[in-house]
């Protein structure tokens, strides 16, 4: 029923061909949690009276699996990892978005990712919101100086006081950095040292946690360090507990960063081109980077100017010069390499 | 009795329950058992013949253990229930009177409504450093220093042990009632201790609802993905939680497939075991 | 001393059974925003914070309308399906009774799985309603069981004055067979509602956009700690407890005589 009404909505705005159609209907986006917040969807729904369907999943692989398993017109947006963007790329899953309609100038340089986001000269996704995959810790239980050291952060001091973010690309990422490894850099050859570190943390850690876990632990002192974790970690709870932050070692940390694009399958490509428009503009960009889900800083700094102080200061604004130029991406390994990786990572688990 | 009118009925009646569980269920198992021979190639998913899923349940170690971490745990959590069920059963029906029995019972198996997603969460809490365990035992002296039981096996035990101590106690005390209390009382008069009566009558009478009770605990947690995902803290995986990250992450539908194939068959084994005394059209 | 254990033990059960629901409860009128102690309160906010959040609601109904509808079609399914088996002679009966008992011994995750590959292969579509059959395909076995254990001889005798006075099936059926069974169709019926109500992970493989209320709970859960789940899910089992209370006091007692 849906599809019928997608389908014949998507057939209406062909046949009108106006541009920026203000057609009544439906745009399905298969996204991150952060953008299941109603104050960030609803102000997009009453502006272009269109009702935003949201579906969360969890890795690209998946995603994509669920895409290409899709017929014309289920699926209108997809956010995805930064990283991934080539790979539905590859699969011929992403329409063309058009350059002018985009605000990246307005960016932080270092996150537009152009590289990323284009193929041969053709842009298919543009940034959104970007974070960091670092140090989380309790300031009152730890010594901060030890946490600007990654190799101090898994110690014998923290034994047990630790728990690791379950997800294994920023982790590995980390323990990449900690061996002095690019994470643009991770090959075959380099698993072994990574692994051997993955190795070390694991044995220190209390625990593997997801994000509710890993806030858990932190908030009752279950551990006092989070390896992969930061500001999207620990900003609901610093309200709470300001003891609980986070920091960027001198080795550097992974940086995070999330696009959103437009599917070629998509029957309602102006409306989906739209909504694109509108969470890459400033007051969606200030709305999707407080989403109740998570935090994090949004790519287009002009939402600075709809951000409170306070909010600001959470997101740690302005150090961002410093923590872009001291940080790398994920790993973005490919198909291969990605399987190795996380073989390597479940086998450390099951240690 | 049966004329050969009621002959050509009987089918009808049920037909739709078998059209429904062989399209609904026996047709996606066997879908499952194909895809579970094919293979993923990057992300192309090649059909055939091959043995290369269940292969790796040899090759890669992480595979096979989260096979032993499933097995350990739930027959710790089927042995650990049953313990704890049987005697909380036998007071309801023999212990409190008869028109109390109703709501203990009621009451013993009431949390059995909290959301079940909800109900892991709740042990988090309870189990957490300050949580409400770790203060009650240092108040109590019992211990200097909170000790750590979230985000561990015992976690995942204990927020299994929880719910399958409810559905068993209600299983055995349906079994305990229903026998005769002549048979008891007989077995006292011919000279049996308590115990000797228990042994050797209540036990051998009350075996087939405790059997299937306890597999259903089986079948219910090695399938089991939200308890050892929030409870479990990851440090080791089970089977089902190594199912989803194939499917959530990788979309690996070939692995998953042969994986839950390996769950079936151990499944299947269990009941084989235990099929002398298992009721299960008799619940 | 040994007169006092058994109600010791039961003091320990009850206190182990209680514990989690009692610490869930408590911090769901937690003052702060984490649901850890100290307890600070009690206040209403979080309750206030989820009955106003559309989508909670909206999965609140879903879930209702699956579960409801997901049970009357295994009830009615495994009425027929008793009826046919307890009433006619059919060739292979056990065979029969085997097979559709048969997913109750398979794990939820597999009878998931197995739909979902099957629904992804056809193009189907995932919703609500695949998310419905596959709650069928776990009750229905669990209707049958409970419907056929309860087609004993009196029904039987009195099923078959009612054909010698001249009725036909659907009347015997109509007449006789349902009300008599009509105790064992109640709890078949509510036992299913129960069990589709709270099943997460076939929902969660199976649902696309409109989700059943584990799958929201679950979503929740994987974005944050805060005491919003504990006023969810105190207010789910508010609402089951007082469900299968009035169920107890207004449909199974008059059964007892």
């Amino acid at each position: 029923m849906n599809r019928l009404k997608t389908a014949l909505t998507g057939t209406t705005v062909l046949t009108l061909a106006a541009g920026a159609a203000m057609a009544e209907g439906e745009l399905n986006a298969l996204v991150w949690c952060d953008h299941t917040d109603p104050g960030l969807i609803e102000p997009f729904e009453q502006a272009f009276g269109v009702k935003v369907n949201l579906r969360e999943y969890e890795g690209t692989g998946a995603a994509l699996a669920l895409l290409e398993q899709s017929r014309p017109g289920d699926w209108d947006v997809l956010v995805i990892d930064g990283i991934d963007v080539f790979r539905a790329v590859d699969a011929g899953l992403l329409a063309p978005l058009p350059d002018e309609a985009l605000p990246t100038d307005d960016f932080f340089p270092q996150v537009v990712m152009a590289e990323n986001n284009s193929v041969d000269g053709v842009t298919y996704a543009v940034t959104e919101k970007f974070g960091y995959n670092t140090i989380s810790y309790n300031a009152d239980k730890v010594d901060p100086a030890d946490m600007q050291n990654l190799s101090a952060v898994w110690s014998e001091k923290y034994d047990g006081r630790i728990s690791i973010y379950d997800y294994y690309l920023p982790v590995m990422g980390l323990a990449a950095i900690a061996n002095g490894i690019d994470t643009a850099g991770i090959d075959g050859a380099s698993l072994a040292a990574i692994g051997s570190t993955l190795g070390e943390m694991r044995a220190r850690a209390a625990s593997v946690a997801g994000v509710v876990a890993a806030q858990t632990a932190l908030a009752t002192g279950e551990v006092d360090i989070v390896v992969g974790g930061g500001e999207w970690l620990t900003a609901v709870l610093a309200e709470e507990q300001p003891e609980l932050t986070w920091t960027i070692p001198q080795e550097g940390a992974v940086r995070w960063a999330q696009s959103i694009g437009v599917l070629e399958s998509s029957e309602n490509k102006d409306m989906a081109v739209e909504f694109v428009k509108y969470i890459t503009s400033p007051e969606g960009q200030a709305r999707l980077a407080t989403s109740s889900c998570f935090w994090g800083m949004p790519a287009n700094a002009k939402a600075g100017e709809f951000l409170t102080d306070a909010q600001k200061n959470t997101l740690r604004w302005d150090e961002q010069p410093d923590y872009l130029a001291r940080t790398q991406l994920y790993p973005a390994p490919d198909t291969d390499l990605d399987i190795e990786m996380q073989d390597l990572w479940l086998d450390t688990l099951q240690q | 009795m049966s004329t050969g009118h009621q002959r050509l009925k009987g089918p009808g009646f049920v037909t739709p329950a078998l059209i429904w569980t062989f399209a609904f269920f026996v047709v996606p198992f066997l879908v499952m058992g194909t895809m579970s021979l094919a293979t993923l190639e990057g992300r192309t998913l090649v059909w055939g013949l091959s043995l290369a899923n269940y292969a790796e349940l040899t090759e890669k170690a992480y595979l096979w253990r989260a096979i032993m971490v499933s097995l350990e745990i739930t027959l710790t959590v089927t042995v650990v229930s049953v313990i704890l069920a049987y005697p909380l059963a036998w007071i309801i029906a023999y212990r409190i009177p008869p028109r109390w029995q109703r709501l203990a019972l009621l009451l013993a198996i009431l949390p059995f409504w909290t959301s079940y997603v909800v109900r892991s969460y709740a042990w988090l809490l309870v189990l957490a450093r300050e949580g409400v365990v770790n203060q009650t035992l240092i108040s109590m002296g019992l211990i200097s220093e909170p000790i750590t039981l979230a985000n561990t096996r015992f976690a995942t035990v204990t927020g299994f042990v929880h719910f399958f101590v409810m559905l068993l106690t209600l299983t055995i005390y349906a079994n305990l009632v229903q026998l005769s209390p002549n048979y008891r009382r007989a077995a006292m008069d011919l000279g049996a201790s308590a115990f000797q009566t228990f042994r050797h009558v209540v036990l051998p009478l009350t075996l087939p609802g405790i059997v299937t009770g306890a597999f259903l605990t089986f079948v219910l947690c090695i399938g089991d993905y939200v308890t050892p995902q929030i409870l479990g803290g990851n440090t080791e995986l089970t089977v089902p939680q190594v199912i989803m990250v194939q499917l959530g992450r990788r979309a690996d539908f070939p692995l998953a497939s042969a994986l839950a194939i390996v769950l079936m068959a151990i499944v299947t084994l269990v009941y084989i075991l235990s099929a002398r005394w298992l009721r299960l059209d008799r619940l | 001393m040994t007169r006092l254990l058994p109600w010791l033990y039961l003091a320990a059960a009850f206190l182990f059974i209680y514990l989690p629901v009692a610490a869930l409860v408590l911090f769901s009128f937690q003052d702060g925003g984490l649901p850890v102690p100290p307890f600070e309160g009690p206040s209403l906010r979080w309750y206030a914070d989820i009955l106003s959040d559309d989508d909670v609601m909206a999965a609140l109904t879903n879930s209702l309308m699956v579960a409801v509808a997901s049970a009357a079609v295994a009830c009615v399914l495994g009425f027929l399906a008793a009826y046919g088996l307890a009433r006619h002679v059919l060739p292979g009966s056990a065979l029969i009774r085997g097979l559709l008992i048969a997913p109750l011994t398979v794990s939820y995750l597999i009878v998931g799985l197995g739909l979902l590959i099957v629904i992804q292969r056809t193009g189907l579509g995932l919703s609500l309603f695949t998310a419905g059959i596959g709650h069928v395909v776990i009750n229905l076995p669990l209707c049958f069981a409970i419907i056929y254990a309860s087609m004993g001889a009196q029904q039987q005798n009195a099923e078959r004055a009612a054909r010698d006075l001249g009725a036909d099936e659907f009347r015997v059926i109509t007449l006789v067979t349902l009300p008599m069974l009509a105790p064992a169709l109640a709890a078949a019926f509510f036992l299913s509602v129960t069990l589709s109500w709270d099943e997460f992970i076939i929902s969660f493989l199976l649902t696309r956009f409109d989700v059943t209320l584990p799958v929201e709970i679950w979503s929740m859960l994987r974005s944050g700690l805060s005491p919003r789940l504990n006023a969810i899910g105190s207010l789910v089992f508010l609402i089951s407890v007082t469900a299968v209370l009035v169920l107890e006091i207004f449909v199974f007692r008059k059964r007892r005589p």
